[in-house]
């Protein structure tokens, strides 16, 4: 909801092949700082790998990304991660061995510094650290209201708790942008107001950038600032949700008409 | 009833982050070093003679500990799994034998600490296959470091110092006027310095997989995509796992040597021992610290009594006893693997889940 508009990220011109498969077609658009951004299509038309791109996991052939005002050089997804990009996946990705607690101390881990020596002894800084970053995520864990399951391992959890420890994990990150893959894929409609609600909190009172994946176009309308439309690898639409749901193309490839 | 946490509120998160936050756990500890510290070196174990209990059952469990402990960080948390490790346990045991005789001065409790860092570095060597691949392709990697350095350890005769049997032998080494090592060394020495190794080793290993690497070994783990999103280096993360779990490991060669056996050939260190600790860490538990220590306990153990029982009580043959005592083993492993597939540890945690609640079902 940010009034003065300024571009956090941008993508240019990316083309993404792999072999002979074109997954993304000479793709730009941009995100503002604090708005939420939808990425929509039909399944196949590139979004996830434009997530993967932006994170890093993927390398594009051609193209550039610039973020904060700066074009950013070929790097590793833990180095990009150092540069303040989260994001959650469309499978879920928790760490099923570990509590909830623990994964989201997980996304504390590049915030903390203290070396092995000290992490032997536990004590002194190494274990400062650790108080002072387990508090930022108790803060977290109440924040999406998941403190009954503090303690449980996140593999037998149910699937919409699991998808909002992922997403703890995330903002653990403190990021600055957050790219959500899916975040509401097979909730039942009461999981998707909860999640739906979340997202709208995180965004305005962290003031976190968002960008997200989704397929429940009635969500995405009510969530997103602006509405970037892939299909088959190409840019199809960008807009605000009015204008991208009168938008012909758009309808022809993807909304359809009511019947 | 005797196990609860109701009651016992934590103000602190640092409280929390203890290593035992419950008053029960803490109890249990103390009194479990008492019984390592005083009753056995006074009593032994009962219907047992001092010098079996201590040659043949505390040493070597304890020992076996240690290289369970380090094969534990390597397979239970980071993931990364090694058949390699009768071999680098034979990596810390030449290491300390050679480092003792290039420096014959040097206190032998840091010769063995100092093998531990040579092990620690070849452990690294050899994972660097772990960067590119997983599960059973790296299982062929290990395997290929353990046939190597079986074959090191016989062909370069640099290791042995030229003799002609081709084994290692410990000297006696003196500490503080006592002497802690060699053929002279009391029993009783021997089983306090390997206990002390075995309770500090302990003691770091929970710290470091409390803590910042630990997690990021069982990121690796768990999901390892996801670990690297957020920022978890697989270089780092994967041979730091390695150097840590292979410096347990190589330590532990060391005190096998030169704290338990006295001397050694290649045998002592071939791949059917890799196997017998994968399974100690596989029956103990993955990933439980708690479970290296009885599935080191179980594994060697039962095959121990089962023989002496077997001698003494009904006079049988120890060829036959042997034999046995392996079906037993084989038996005991399938039952408890079928029974519970994540090891005793996992057991106990059902046990004192029980206690919590006890007398009521839940």
């Amino acid at each position: 909801m940010s009034e003065k508009n300024s571009v956090i990220m941008e993508v240019k011109n990316i083309n993404l092949r792999f072999g002979g498969v074109i997954a993304i077609q000479n793709v730009s658009f941009n995100i503002f700082e604090g708005e939420i951004r939808a990425i929509i299509g039909p399944n196949g038309a590139g979004k996830s790998s434009m997530l993967n791109v932006i994170n890093g996991f993927y390398h594009p052939q051609e193209g550039e990304v610039w973020f904060n005002g700066e074009k950013r050089p070929s790097m590793e997804p833990y180095q990009i991660a150092k540069t303040g990009i989260a994001r959650t996946f469309q499978n879920i990705a928790l760490f099923k061995g570990m509590t909830t607690i623990e994964n989201v101390m997980t996304g504390r881990q590049l915030k903390m510094n203290k070396n092995f020596f000290w992490q032997m002894l536990r004590y002194g800084p190494a274990i400062d650290e650790e108080v002072q970053h387990r508090r930022r995520c108790e803060e977290i864990i109440d924040f999406l209201e998941i403190n009954h399951i503090r303690k449980t391992p996140v593999g037998s959890l149910p699937y919409g708790l699991q998808k909002r420890v992922e997403l703890a994990r995330a903002l653990a990150m403190d990021p600055k942008i957050l790219l959500l893959d899916e975040p509401m894929a097979g909730m039942n409609v009461e999981e998707k107001q909860d999640m739906s609600r979340f997202i709208i909190d995180v965004n305005e009172e962290f003031g976190t950038t968002i960008a997200l994946i989704e397929h429940d176009m009635a969500v995405v309308m009510d969530l997103a600032d602006r509405v970037v439309v892939l299909d088959y690898g190409k840019l199809l639409a960008d807009g605000t949700p009015a204008e991208v749901q009168s938008n012909q193309a758009v309808i022809d490839a993807y909304l359809g008409v009511p019947h | 009833m005797f196990y609860r946490e109701t009651g016992q509120f934590k103000s602190k998160y640092k409280e929390e982050l203890a290593a035992f936050p419950l008053a029960e756990d803490k109890v249990g500890i103390a009194i479990l070093l008492v019984i390592a510290y005083v009753f056995i070196p006074i009593f032994g174990i009962p219907g047992l003679s001092f010098e079996f209990t201590m040659g043949a059952i505390m040493i070597p469990v304890f020992i076996f500990t240690i290289t369970t402990l380090g094969l534990n960080i390597l397979l239970g948390f980071a993931g990364q799994i090694s058949l390699g490790t009768g071999a680098f346990m034979g990596v810390g045991a030449y290491s300390c034998y050679k480092i003792m005789t290039i420096f014959p001065d040097l206190n032998i409790i840091i010769c063995v600490i100092l093998s531990g860092f040579v092990t620690a570095i070849v452990g690294m060597i050899f994972g660097l296959p772990s960067l590119k691949i997983k599960g059973f392709y790296l299982i062929v990697a290990t395997l290929a470091a353990q046939f190597f350095l079986e074959w090191a350890f016989i062909r370069v005769a640099w290791l042995y110092n030229y003799n002609d049997s081709g084994g290692i032998e410990g000297t006696n080494k003196e500490m503080f006027g006592l002497i802690v090592s060699g053929p002279q060394s009391d029993a009783l020495t021997r089983y306090f310095i390997v206990l002390t190794l075995l309770v500090l080793l302990t003691w770091l290993a929970s710290n470091v997989i409390r803590g910042r690497i630990g997690r990021s070994w069982m990121m690796i783990r768990d999901m390892d995509i996801a670990a690297e999103l957020i920022g978890v280096r697989p270089l780092t993360a994967k041979l730091s796992a390695f150097a840590f779990s292979s410096f347990y490991i190589g330590i532990s060669g060391a005190l096998m040597v030169f704290f338990w056996l006295g001397a050694a050939e290649v045998e002592s260190f071939d791949v059917s021992h890799s196997f017998t600790y994968l399974f100690m860490v596989i029956i103990g538990g993955l990933g439980s610290i708690t479970g290296s220590y009885m599935g080191a306990a179980l594994v060697w153990v039962i095959p121990v009594l089962i023989k002496e029982i077997g001698k003494t009580a009904f006079g049988f043959d120890a060829f036959v006893m042997e034999n046995f005592s392996i079906i037993f083993l084989g038996v005991a492993i399938v039952v408890i693997l079928i029974v519970e597939p994540h090891g005793l540890a996992r057991l106990w945690q059902i046990t004192k889940q029980k206690l919590r609640l006890w007398p009521f079902p839940y």
